[in-house]
């Protein structure tokens, strides 16, 4: 078994938290930007994280898979835009009111945006924690037989 | 002699066991953002019994001729839960530390025949 590789592994799950906590930080920036650079609404991004090598087929095969020693590991397959119902605000003096004085804001639920950089903060530390446990173990392996 | 020799196989795998164990842990840690993920264990417990039933002193199988089939690592299909898996990597990295202790001692034993009792 290869402690290494484990490296790895934890540095891919930081890695996709750190995309999920760009992505938060970008919709919370934007919660009121009624205009990006192509002049569209701004729309709540969205991350997309996959698995690599998800075990799939029968007991034998996933085990086979896992014996091969290729464990999983995540990656943001994507970046995407959910498009959402726009707040409307109502700001007759607004460059980008609409007829009847009312703004379109961009549909960024803080809230739950709040909630998810709570799971990311998490998560990254969960990470973290994996990552300095085995680089402990590799330290404590290293050291076998110093005490002589 | 040979029992020395089997301890430290034993421990060797081990600790095989146990690194693989974190390796398991950090992929649900890493993988628990991902929808549809189900978190995997190492499964070496079948191993285990019949090597336990080999030790067993009732039965007449020599535990030096115990063949082990690598552990697997099999899907449980529940969702990662990152407080179980930290404390359950925590008190497998407490054990690794053990393991690595059992074996400085058995070299130092070995070390000491070796050296004829003199230290």
């Amino acid at each position: 078994m290869d402690l290494f590789g484990v490296f790895d592994i934890s540095s891919a799950g930081m890695s996709v938290e750190q995309s999920r906590l760009a992505t938060a930080a970008s919709n919370l920036a934007n919660a009121r930007t009624t205009k990006t650079a192509d002049g569209t609404l701004y729309q709540p991004l969205s991350v997309v994280v996959r698995s690599s090598n998800v075990p799939t087929g029968t007991y034998a095969d996933v085990e086979a898979t896992m014996r091969a020693g290729t464990l999983p590991r995540p990656y943001v397959s994507s970046i995407t835009e959910v498009p959402t119902a726009p707040r409307l605000v109502y700001d007759p003096g607004h460059p980008d009111a609409d007829a009847k004085g009312f703004v379109s804001m961009p549909g960024v639920d803080t809230l739950s945006t709040m909630m998810d950089l709570i799971s990311v903060s998490r998560g990254y530390e969960a990470n973290l924690r994996a990552f300095d446990i085995t680089r402990h173990l590799i330290q404590k392996t290293i050291d076998m037989g110093r005490n002589r | 002699m040979s029992d020395s020799i089997l301890t430290i196989d034993l421990l060797t795998r081990a600790l095989d066991v146990s690194a693989l164990r974190q390796a398991v842990y950090s992929a649900n840690i890493a993988n628990a953002a991902v929808p549809g993920y189900q978190r995997l264990e190492v499964n070496f417990d079948q191993q285990m019994e019949s090597f336990a039933a080999a030790f067993d002193s009732s039965s007449n199988a020599d535990p030096t001729h115990v063949s082990m089939n690598a552990p697997s690592v099999v899907p449980t299909g529940t969702a990662v839960k990152l407080d179980e898996e930290v404390a359950a990597m925590a008190r497998n990295a407490l054990q690794y530390q053990t393991l690595v202790g059992a074996y400085e001692r058995m070299s130092s034993l070995t070390r000491l025949a070796i050296h004829e009792g003199r230290e």
